[in-house]
């Protein structure tokens, strides 16, 4: 499985350095700042999106379990590097890869942007199919970049991408835990004219 | 790079709260252009406000990625190369752009927890601006002009449903009187329609009976 998983990252970053323009979109695509923040965005604006009180109030309360489901993601991507520890392809395939992205020192599994951006674009989905789908989409192409950049085996994203939608499942039913604290702190927001 | 990351750090995070904040106001305006929250809107119609929205978008995209074009940082001379711990202090050209930003967090960078911070305060500061911007576009330039029967409807309203006709300020103290008389009963509905085994409910239950 690892020979396939290197053979895929090998043969996609060695198109890099053909196409300066497409080389540039990833590297942009791959920053650590504007997916991240795409993601950030559609949560808020879903927040302010609902156009009646019911509508409202359901379109809050899956920004809230998207938020949550975003940290949670994270802790859960922390718990397996630590467990799995699997080294970045570039550390164990460094002389067949160019790297097109800074050298990150956290393990391989799960690719926790994906992970992060799953859980959103899975938020946005519940709500709204198409747009759900562009965050996918979007988390995607976070993954690939990250994949043509040699950071990422593909079966990292695969497993990001799986730990983002698990963990919003997930924490859709801590709600019902959690509950009337989680509605109580939108009433409260209401209470301040912002929701 | 021979700088100190803090620096670099606080160059980061100037930069990604002016990103932030951009964008910030831009979704919001986008969302509420979208739903009719005339108390948030900074232009007086829903079309030009949805299209300042992606306009502060955009621009704060192009410059916050183009930004080291001009601002001096840890992004010159070898910015292209992957690893942040070789570059020179100073500006970048065009070939470097593209990657100039990818620094990593311990070399100054902003890691998640940072910018979760830096986007929240962002985003709470866009919020204000349009509460504030709304409020002037009623109040001065009296940009909704309520229909005959219609106040009397908006004036039960409070949180975001009453912005719909009326500004943050006159909504507010509504918002917040209402808040204040109905979570008690809120709570205690909350609490007794909760399944068995909830978390608040068997810490909060019990004490309540």
């Amino acid at each position: 499985m690892t020979s396939i998983d290197a053979d895929i990252v090998i043969w996609l970053n060695g198109l890099s350095g053909n196409v300066a323009a497409f080389d540039n979109l990833m590297r942009i695509a791959a920053s650590d700042y504007l997916m991240p923040l795409v993601f950030s965005l559609s949560m808020l604006g879903l927040w302010f999106s609902g156009k009646n009180p019911a509508q409202r109030i359901r379109y809050q309360l899956t920004t809230l379990m998207g938020i949550s489901a975003l940290s949670i993601a994270n802790i859960v991507v922390w718990l397996f590097n630590i467990t799995i520890e699997r080294p970045r392809p570039f550390v164990e395939y460094g002389d067949q890869l160019t790297l097109s992205f800074y050298p990150p020192t956290d393990p391989s599994f799960p690719a926790n942007p994906v992970a992060v951006g799953f859980a959103a674009a899975t938020a946005a989905w519940t709500i709204n199919r198409k747009f759900g789908l562009w965050l996918y989409a979007a988390a995607a192409l976070f993954g690939f970049s990250r994949m043509y950049a040699g950071v990422f085996y593909p079966t990292d994203i695969i497993g990001g991408a799986v730990v983002g939608i698990a963990i919003y499942v997930f924490t859709t039913y801590l709600r019902r835990f959690l509950e009337p604290l989680i509605t109580g702190f939108v009433r409260l927001i209401r209470g301040l004219s912002a929701a | 790079m021979n700088t100190d990351p803090g620096v670099v750090r606080d160059l980061f995070a100037g930069h990604y709260f002016l990103f932030a904040f951009l964008t910030s106001l831009g979704a919001i305006q986008i969302a509420v252009s979208n739903a009719g929250t005339r108390g948030l809107w900074l232009m007086p119609h829903a079309t030009m406000t949805r299209w300042l929205g992606i306009v502060l978008i955009v621009s704060a995209i192009a410059i916050f990625f183009m930004q080291p074009l001009w601002v001096d940082g840890p992004w010159a001379a070898g910015s292209v190369e992957a690893d942040s711990l070789t570059r020179d202090w100073g500006k970048a050209n065009w070939d470097e752009l593209a990657g100039a930003r990818n620094v990593n967090d311990i070399h100054g960078g902003l890691d998640g927890v940072k910018q979760t911070g830096w986007f929240s305060l962002a985003a709470v500061t866009a919020f204000a601006v349009s509460a504030i911007a709304g409020t002037l576009s009623i109040k001065i330039l009296n940009t909704v002009q309520p229909k005959s029967g219609d106040e009397q409807i908006t004036s039960a309203q409070d949180g975001l449903a009453g912005l719909a006709n009326r500004s943050y300020l006159s909504v507010q103290p509504e918002s917040w009187r209402n808040f204040r008389a109905d979570i008690g009963e809120f709570w205690q509905n909350g609490i007794r329609e909760a399944d068995s085994w909830n978390l608040i409910k068997s810490i909060w239950g019990r004490s309540s009976k």
